[in-house]
């Protein structure tokens, strides 16, 4: 090594602009796309949402197996196999050769945690501790374990149950979206999305198809099948499941325990659950992989199931293999501002194009409180084509 | 080593290194070389090496049991008069010890895989606790004052890279290095006194030492500050006053490490002290300085763990306080209750910590002000935490009734001062443990516990098997201590002992919890309370006083050396040379000034050699 | 046996040297890397006819060679001069293999490299001290144009600098060599401590005075140093690597060769002096190294302290310090040659070393985690952390010192805790947090700004994996090096006595 002069070297770091909270608004309602149209971003969206949507089908399978198979079992050993308990599979399991559904559980718990929206209410409803009381006495009577726990702690069983149902519509939720998804790369392919415009269409379409589709879960205890969140809840798809899945996943989040300190007495963390930005459009993509930060393991299933042509293209930029997950990281991250894009222009109050000046009006506030969430988001990667 | 002795004591050498190999094993997974694969196996096999340290440790019991004492050495380095050597004395002592910090790592070891599900380096994580094992398990075993601080250095490295483990959280920068350099400076003092002892004792087998300590002939200062020196080690190991500040910072670092120190590294600390117990008559000084530390210790910690918001700190501090208690039990050689006391303790604070770890990972709080209705809904989490309390308060007939018991049988006679003390912390633990318990389980549920099931079971079965292991001590004690038996204490004591406990549990339950959270105290009240909040500010008198000398010191030297020591070379060089510029000049003339300088300097040299000879 | 090693190394220059026509760079660096390679399996060959039993030098080899001013070429190995051979062979490969991208004039380069190699060899196993000198000198000047060739931007400062501090070394060593023969009356430059003590005590103690002042500047102890965080600053890394790892252990060898092999009784009269010089150099060293916001020259201070540790052991010179100084000199050259590479991967990595600027480096995929793993063992060696090669070697000091020279010994360890607080600081500030290679500005921003730095292939972190590796090995395994050089470092101990003895019997003035 020397300090000879050699050919001009490429900067070390990169700075994405971050557009303010009035141009975030100008956008949204003129119709733009907050995801800059370029070939290179719709080849990272399109493929990145591809292996997202493969994942998705796993962990959606998986929730539903939990919810449906493994509900209130207290040592849920297996609860990762499917109901395949074949030797070859459990040394699968062993060896780690598998999809991360802790990542799935994650975000199944930060749902419920933060408890917002329809779903979240229904949890709290009379019609849902009465259909709780029922479950819990059948289990009980079938289980002396949970039969002497019930009594003293009458809580106990109900918060499961209400885990256990988040943890079923969020199956529901992820079968929509990973379709959803697949079918976005084979449009890609047929050449019916061929920019980042008609990607965010092409989603805004399949959410808004989907959004009146019914909630609904049931168990099965010895033989008899219990509704949890029975049909006559109305719980559907995209106000009950999506917006919260939305604020709690994209937006709020929870900390991370390797970049957030929990200690008390360093007050980090807000009191406030509303006020957490720590959701997938607030994330610093770089600790990627590092400790302590749970969607590595989103990334590590979505960097198994790359499809090839994104793989090539990551292999041309920056570390090529050797950062290549934290690459997913920020396509990923881009595709979620495509999705919430997508969103948004399917939620608007009113039509964009409409000239009523109320309407009109709604719409400015509508975007505008998104405005003000997206504007501190990592918003400096909408521009970014590496 | 005669041949006879059965295989599993012959093979004893093995225990440190299954927790070693585990973290070799664990090196594919932590280096990124699999990448396609997650690190579980690296647990897996962490995991899987506990187990056979476990049942090794458990075999090699039985056979002691039934041979009695063994000693197992094997020699490391010897030069000259200095013969440093490997070795491990299989009493029943150390290895009831060892069991402890093994069956606590392996429990540890189940609780981390349901904790930290949704850690990518977990391999990393896994190999660091089989590296802090091994080292724990070789401290308990080793029979001689060079290992234990060959081994004790090594948890200070493993404590700080655990501490560490979140490597990229601002507050884990700071917290790993003080963690490390607080650990350091009993580490550095306690090696002072290991080479003194190595110098003047010859042997650092313990027994030699001992022998050689019954008749030295040492000056009294200097046995005064080796004296000093051996208990500054297990200071820091165990988080004594004023080396307790490690302890706090450390809590930044994954739960699953905190139960590990909480219970079973500060154990290790005071095992060491225990080993150098006899060795401290030649240094009474050092005796009263333990006396002194440890009271302050124990009431102090119990004091400044009433005013944490934080819930690990509210806990962490009670560790202090504790240890402090072994440490006066120690230095009043009771080194029998002290054991007792340890083993409760470890017992009882490795479940309070797992039950405190299942808190955050359910409601990613540890704000006490932010907590609170959990008991309803989470069982295990709520049962373990009560073992765990009634474990450490001498209330119920658990663990530390009985050890509190006999120590205050045992030292009102002789220092009834210290009765007292231990009667104030357990007062004054039981108010800490009854008020942390009321904040975080009872009233009403609070915004980031209103959604709270209860967590996997990989964390709730650990929990439910420590708090039944803590039910269980009672028995345990029992059969350590046939003689006089743990129940040997008289009515008064007990009442006395009951009647703190109580007391601290009442005045618990009638706290106003709002205290805590509230600014509004009246002046004294609320300077009390942030003094014991803050820790009694030690980080800042820290920062005020060594920090601020050392970093003095430093810039002093760099300034001293840049003006005086470089600028005087540079003046040099100005005068010798007709300008600073000349030493820029070309190569040739480099040259040539140096077979100069060099023919100038020989001969005057040479002459004045001359003259001096001549 | 013995020539073997200045032969391949000076012939090999030659050759490189000489060689017509144009040579690509990587066949140069190749060939010269053969040669290395073969020099330290050769080293290694004699470490196998070395006969560990014996304390005098072995595998002798001489002829006369300018007979009339006492300049024998007689080589020869002993316990002592065996592990720096050792050290000197494998540290010089090291550096030749972490030579990258050189800019200019590889051929010179690789020559000088191999004739510092030789240089070094030859004055580890000269048993003359002229020709000890000889090779004391030769390995001057390929140094000094290592540095200011293919230095940093004020290499020509440093280089000079650098130059004249050892070029005054010499005169002073050789001066001493001189006046030794000079008032002794013998024409013989063979190292025998005996001569010595037919001189006055006076006389003794200036020649020895000299002696100290010359291989003091070498080593370097406070406050002859100035020259030596310089040199590292502007040297690039693989000069940095041999001047730590190597030629700053020509001036302790010197010290206990020399100063304590030539003039043990002098030396016996100023070692409390000596002690207390170690206890300054080691925490003034330290302490100034605290203060550093540069990687490189805090690493470069705390040589400066780590080196204060040998005048100690010398100092007391009892069999077990005297073989901890063995042991420190090859533990140091392993771990701060490790440290120089490790900041060398960095600064090439990141373009800068400033401490202020650095963060969160062990991230995993756009850091340098694999370095980092490796400088954070390579600080805890440094800080003696037991388990690694720094342990062993402090402890044998400490022990071997504490009962000559309780005060100055207690203050070395304290030295010895200082380098946890200054590499912590480095490894915590460098390593941990968020990622950054910027001078930190708005958090926010900060915490934005996407880092783009390249990666470090696996070949880059070998060199440093095999130096970790024998970090370790000796950190936990010493009883190799132990037994290679304790027959020696014993009798060394013993030398003050023995002379003593020796008049007290009337056998000597």
């Amino acid at each position: 090594m020397t300090a000879a002069p050699r050919s001009p070297k490429p900067p070390l770091t990169y700075n994405g602009g971050m557009p303010g909270r009035d141009d975030l608004v100008e956008t949204l309602l003129a119709g733009r796309t907050l995801l800059a149209d370029t070939p290179d971003h719709l080849l990272q969206v399109v493929d990145v949402l591809e292996s997202y949507g493969e994942v998705l089908d796993a962990y959606s399978i998986n929730l539903i197996y939990q919810a449906e198979k493994q509900f209130l079992n207290p040592f849920p050993v297996f609860r990762f196999l499917d109901g395949d308990h074949s030797p070859a599979k459990i040394w699968r399991h062993l060896i780690h050769d598998r999809i991360n559904f802790e990542y799935a559980e994650y975000c199944q718990k930060a749902m419920l945690w933060h408890g917002t929206g329809g779903l979240d209410a229904y949890l709290d409803s009379e019609a849902f501790a009465v259909n709780c009381a029922a479950i819990v006495a059948r289990k009980t009577g079938r289980d002396p374990l949970l039969a002497a726990l019930n009594p003293l702690f009458p809580q106990f069983l109900a918060e499961l149950i209400r885990s256990a149902a988040t943890t079923h519509a969020l199956g529901q939720f992820w079968r929509v979206m990973s379709d959803l998804f697949i079918d976005l790369a084979r449009a890609e392919r047929d050449g019916q999305v061929n920019s980042i415009p008609t990607l965010v269409t092409f989603l805004k379409d399949g959410l808004v198809a989907a959004a009146g589709a019914p909630i609904t879960y049931a168990v099965e205890i010895g033989g008899d099948r219990f509704w949890v969140l029975p049909p006559e809840a109305g719980l559907s798809f995209l106000a009950d499941v999506a917006v919260p899945y939305v604020e709690a996943v994209f937006l709020r989040g929870t900390p991370f325990l390797g970049t957030v300190s929990f200690n008390a007495q360093a007050q980090q963390i807000s009191p406030d659950l509303a006020k957490f930005t720590y959701g997938a459009l607030y994330a610093d993509p770089l600790p990627t992989m590092g400790s302590g930060i749970p969607p590595s393991l989103l990334m590590q299933d979505m960097y198994r199931h790359l499809p090839e042509r994104l793989r090539q293209w990551y292999l041309g930029v920056t570390r090529g293999e050797g950062d290549m997950r934290v690459k997913i990281c920020m396509s990923f991250q881009k595709a979620m501002f495509c999705v919430t894009n997508a969103a948004i222009a399917g939620t608007f109050p009113h039509p964009l194009s409409g000239t009523d000046p109320a309407q009109r009006e709604a719409n400015r506030t509508y975007a505008a409180a998104w405005a003000e969430r997206l504007c501190v988001a990592r918003t400096d990667c909408l521009d970014d084509p590496g | 080593m005669a041949d006879t002795l059965p295989l599993s004591i012959q093979l004893s050498w093995l225990i440190p290194l299954y927790g070693f190999a585990g973290m070799v094993l664990s090196v594919p997974w932590a280096a990124g070389w699999v990448k396609r694969n997650g690190p579980r196996p690296a647990a897996y096999l962490n995991l899987l090496v506990t187990l056979l340290s476990v049942i090794h440790g458990t075999v090699v019991l039985r056979a002691v049991l039934a041979l009695g004492p063994q000693h197992l050495d094997i020699g490391w380095f010897a030069a000259a008069d200095l013969d440093l050597r490997i070795g491990f004395d299989l009493s029943l002592t150390n290895l009831a010890a060892l069991e402890l910090v093994t069956v606590m790592s392996l429990v540890g070891q189940v609780f981390a895989l349901g904790y930290l599900d949704k850690e990518w380096s977990l391999a990393r994580f896994y190999g660091l606790v089989g590296f802090f094992e091994g080292a724990m398990a070789g401290v308990v075993l080793s029979s001689n004052l060079f290992m234990s601080y060959f081994l004790l250095e090594m948890l200070t490295l493993s404590t700080y890279l655990l501490v560490g483990f979140w490597y990229a959280q601002p507050l884990v920068v700071t917290a790993a290095r003080d963690a490390f350099l607080t650990k350091r400076v009993g580490d550095v003092l306690l090696l002072m006194s290991v080479v003194a002892l190595s110098a003047w004792a010859g042997s650092l087998e313990f027994n030699d030492l001992y022998a050689w300590s019954a008749n030295n002939s040492l000056p009294g200062l200097g046995a005064t500050l080796i004296g000093l020196g051996l208990i500054a080690g297990p200071m820091g190991k165990c988080a004594q006053f004023p080396m307790h500040l490690w302890l706090d910072e450390a809590m930044e670092g994954p739960n699953p490490a905190s139960i590990l120190r909480n219970s079973v590294v500060v154990t290790c600390g005071a095992v060491v002290l225990l080993k150098v117990m006899p060795l401290l008559r030649i240094s009474p000084v050092a005796i009263d300085v333990l006396l002194v530390v440890g009271t302050i210790s124990a009431v102090g910690g119990a004091l400044v763990s009433i005013a944490q918001v934080d819930l690990k700190r509210a806990c962490s501090y009670s560790t202090t306080s504790y240890l402090g208690l072994v440490f006066v039990a120690i230095a009043l050689q009771q080194p029998f209750i002290a054991l007792l006391l340890l083993f409760s303790h470890a017992v009882a604070k490795a479940v309070l910590f797992m039950s405190v770890g299942s808190i955050i990972a359910t409601t990613n709080c540890q704000d006490l002000t932010e907590l609170g209705g959990l008991a309803p809904r989470m069982p295990a989490t709520t049962t373990a935490f009560l073992a765990g309390a009634a474990g450490l308060t001498g209330l119920l007939p658990l663990g530390c009734f009985w050890s509190f018991g006999l120590m205050v049988e045992g030292l009102t006679p002789r220092a009834p001062f210290f009765a007292a003390v231990v009667l104030l912390t357990n007062g004054l633990s039981a108010l800490n443990l009854t008020r942390v318990y009321r904040q975080v389980f009872l009233g009403s549920a609070h915004p980031k516990t209103r959604r709270a099931p209860e967590v996997n079971w990989l964390m709730a079965l650990p929990m439910v098997s420590v708090s039944v292991l803590v039910l269980l001590t009672p028995l345990v004690m029992a059969r350590i201590d046939r003689v006089p038996g743990i129940g040997a204490f008289s009515a008064t004591t007990t009442l006395m002992l009951l009647a703190s406990g109580a007391a601290g549990v009442l005045a618990g339950s009638l706290l106003p919890l709002a205290a805590f959270g509230s600014r509004s105290l009246p002046q004294p009240v609320r300077t009390l309370q942030d003094l014991l909040a803050f820790d009694f500010y030690t980080d800042r008198i820290y920062r005020a006083t060594i920090v601020a000398f050392v970093a003095g010191m430093a810039r002093i030297t760099d300034g001293f050396d840049q003006l005086v020591v470089n600028g005087l070379v540079n003046r040099i060089a100005d005068v010798s040379m007709g300008s600073a510029q000349s030493l820029k000049l070309g190569v040739s003339g480099r040259l040539q000034t140096y077979v100069f300088t060099m023919a100038v300097a020989i001969v005057l040299l040479v002459g004045s050699l001359a003259w001096l000879g001549g | 046996m013995l020539s073997a090693l200045l032969l391949i190394p000076f012939a090999g220059a030659l050759g490189l040297l000489c060689w017509p026509g144009d040579l690509a760079t990587e066949r140069i660096r190749r060939a010269a890397l053969a040669l290395l390679g073969l020099q330290l399996l050769w080293s290694l060959r004699v470490l196998l006819a070395f006969d560990p039993s014996e304390a005098g030098m072995q595998l002798q080899e001489s002829f006369a060679w300018v007979d009339s001013i006492g300049l024998d070429y007689r080589l020869g190995v002993d316990g002592l001069a065996m592990p720096l051979v050792l050290v000197n062979t494998a540290l010089t490969l090291v550096s030749g293999i972490c030579t990258r991208d050189l800019s200019q004039r590889p051929r010179l380069y690789f020559a000088l490299l191999l004739g510092i190699s030789g240089a070094v060899n030859g004055a580890f196993l000269s048993e003359n001290l002229l020709l000890f000198f000889l090779f004391y000198e030769l390995e001057l000047i390929p140094l000094w144009l290592l540095i200011s060739i293919w230095g940093g931007a004020n290499r020509g400062y440093a280089a000079t600098k650098f130059l004249i501090f050892t070029a005054v070394s010499g005169v002073l060593i050789l001066g001493a060599f001189l006046g030794l023969s000079l008032f002794t009356g013998q024409a013989d430059f063979s190292i025998t401590p005996v001569t010595s003590a037919q001189l006055g005590m006076g006389t003794q103690l200036v020649l020895l005075g000299a002696l100290l002042i010359g291989f003091a500047i070498k080593i370097p102890l406070v406050p002859f140093h100035t020259w030596l965080p310089d040199a590292h600053t502007e040297a690039s890394t693989p000069v940095s690597v041999l001047l730590a790892g190597v030629l700053l252990k020509l001036g302790t060898y010197g010290l206990l060769r020399f100063c304590l092999g030539l003039f043990p009784e002098a030396w016996a009269l100023l070692s409390p002096w000596l002690a207390g010089w170690a206890a300054v150099s080691v925490l003034y060293g330290s302490l100034a190294a605290i203060a550093q916001r540069d990687m490189k020259r805090m690493v470069a201070y705390s040589s400066v302290g780590h080196m204060g540790y040998i005048l100690l052991a010398a100092a007391a010179a009892t069999p077990v310090s005297m073989l901890g100084a063995v042991f420190q000199m090859v533990s140091h050259g392993l771990i701060s040659a490790l440290l120089f590479l490790l900041v060398g991967v960095v600064y090439r990595k990141t373009r800068t070393r400033d401490l202020e600027v650095l963060r969160g480096l062990l991230n995993p995929e756009r850091g340098l985690p694999f370095t980092g793993t490796l400088m954070i063992l390579g600080v805890m060696a440094s800080a003696g952390m037991p388990g690694m090669a720094g342990f062993i070697s402090e402890f044998l000091v400490f022990r071997g010192s504490l009962a000559a020279f309780p005060l100055a010994t207690l203050l070395c360890m304290v030295g010895s805790g200082l380098t946890a607080v200054y590499f912590l600081l480095l490894v915590n500030r460098a390593f941990f947090g968020r990622l950054a290679v910027t001078p930190p500005g708005d958090p926010v921003a900060d915490a934005r700004l996407e880092v783009r730095l390249p990666g470090v292939a696996l070949r880059e972190t070998l060199p440093a994996m095999a130096l970790a590796t024998g970090v370790i090995a000796l950190g936990l395994v010493p009883l190799g090096l132990g037994r290679v050089s304790e027959q020696t470092t014993t009798a060394m101990a013993q030398l003050p006595a023995v002379v003593a003895g020796l008049q007290a019997g009337g056998l000597l003035p």
